[in-house]
């Protein structure tokens, strides 16, 4: 057989190389390619899911009684599909928040490859003062033979101010009803004085008037 | 003698009570009560506003109202006093105009009477017109420069003392301002 292969590598060096697509070297660069090609689908089917994590605090200001919007995204990096998600976060305890909106505990049947996922709660804080937000919990099956669930942790926001509601609404309120009663308050000490100085002043100045049009 | 002595004095008491720089009782009252109410009005900012708290707060919003109603009032006097004169004189023709109208049927009347009569008008409008003026003048100054001063001069510090600065230091400026005889 190689004695065959080898004749015909004789004969074909003599005939001119340009006329056949079929030359040894296209030859070794199909074989490579595919070889390449098997050995990257063997690869991805052996990867199993790899889950990003992070978690995301999303307002500029965190005030005491008023809502604070935490985003937690999740990205498949490996090759299969995770499977039966579970995120959790037990770091907001019922006696300092107060949840409003979503869940803190949450399941997620798939995250495909590649793709994402992303879980919003709102949180209300009851007390202000410094808050160490840390990481949420992430329990998945990285593949679907997979026995043992892989347990995943998020970033950490990190340590956060909460500041007073009073503090906040003296910063930004616009007060325009406070603003309004003081106005009609202070109107009167000045309108009243004014007015009678005014009824005055006018009464004399027409008297004075009168005289030079006479 | 001793009657003539007496009537001297007594024309000279109305002429120097009507002239000087004592005002008289019911005057005295208008201004302390107008400078009370005006030097409490800002109470209600810091208590509103920069949220003072209105009952652990009292002691020292009833000193300053109280420093500040004397520091207002003295300004009202004094700015009142250098009014009085301005508008006297320029008053004073408007004034006997109007007495020489008001009395020009009245023939009976001899000079000095209508003379009397004009001083005693013209010192009753200055009076009136001083007194108003210096009401709504000094109001209008120590209002804005509360305003001023507490949110935006001493804004950073905190409520009860951008609240003792801010108002101490109105009542004081108008107070100043009013010693100064121009």
């Amino acid at each position: 057989m190689i004695k065959i292969i080898c004749v015909r590598a004789r004969k074909n060096e003599k005939r001119p190389a340009t006329t056949s697509p079929f030359t040894m070297d296209n030859w070794l660069k199909i074989c490579l390619l595919v070889v390449f090609a098997v050995a990257t689908t063997g690869n991805e089917e052996a990867t199993p899911a790899k889950l990003l994590f992070s978690k995301q605090i999303l307002n500029k200001y965190l005030v005491e009684g008023m809502d604070i919007v935490i985003k937690y995204s999740l990205f498949n990096v490996g090759g299969t599909a995770a499977l039966d998600v579970q995120v959790a976060d037990n770091t907001f305890g019922p006696q300092d928040f107060e949840v409003v909106g979503g869940q803190l505990k949450v399941t997620i049947d798939r995250i495909a490859p590649g793709s994402n996922a992303t879980h919003v709660v709102v949180i209300r804080p009851s007390k202000f003062g410094y808050f160490n937000f840390t990481a949420a919990e992430v329990t998945y099956l990285p593949s679907e033979n997979a026995a043992e669930a892989l347990v995943g942790l998020s970033s950490e926001p990190g340590q956060g101010a909460i500041v007073p509601f009073k503090e906040y609404d003296r910063k930004f309120s616009p007060h325009l009803l406070d603003w309004l009663s003081f106005a009609v308050m202070s109107m009167p000490s000045l309108v009243l004085p004014f007015a009678l100085w005014f009824s005055s002043k006018s009464k004399y100045e027409a008297v004075l008037t009168q005289k030079k049009d006479k | 003698m001793t009657q003539k002595q007496k009537a001297l004095s007594k024309e000279e008491e109305i002429l120097l009570q009507d002239f000087s720089r004592n005002v008289s009782t019911k005057s005295n009252a208008l201004f302390y009560g107008n400078a009370f109410i005006v030097s409490a009005i800002p109470i209600w900012l810091f208590w509103r506003i920069h949220f003072m708290d209105l009952l652990t707060s009292s002691p020292l919003f009833l000193i300053i109202t109280c420093l500040s109603t004397y520091l207002v009032s003295f300004a009202y006097k004094k700015t009142k006093f250098v009014l009085k004169h301005k508008v006297a004189v320029k008053r004073e023709d408007a004034i006997s105009r109007e007495i020489s109208k008001m009395i020009s049927e009245d023939k009976k009347m001899n000079k000095k009477e209508k003379d009397e009569r004009v001083l005693w008008k013209k010192n009753e409008v200055s009076d009136y017109e001083a007194t108003t003026f210096s009401i709504f003048y000094n109001n209008a100054v120590f209002l804005a420069v509360v305003i001023g001063l507490s949110f935006f001069i001493l804004k950073s510090f905190s409520p009860s003392f951008n609240y003792i600065l801010s108002v101490g230091l109105s009542s004081g400026l108008i107070a100043l301002l009013s010693t100064g005889t121009k």
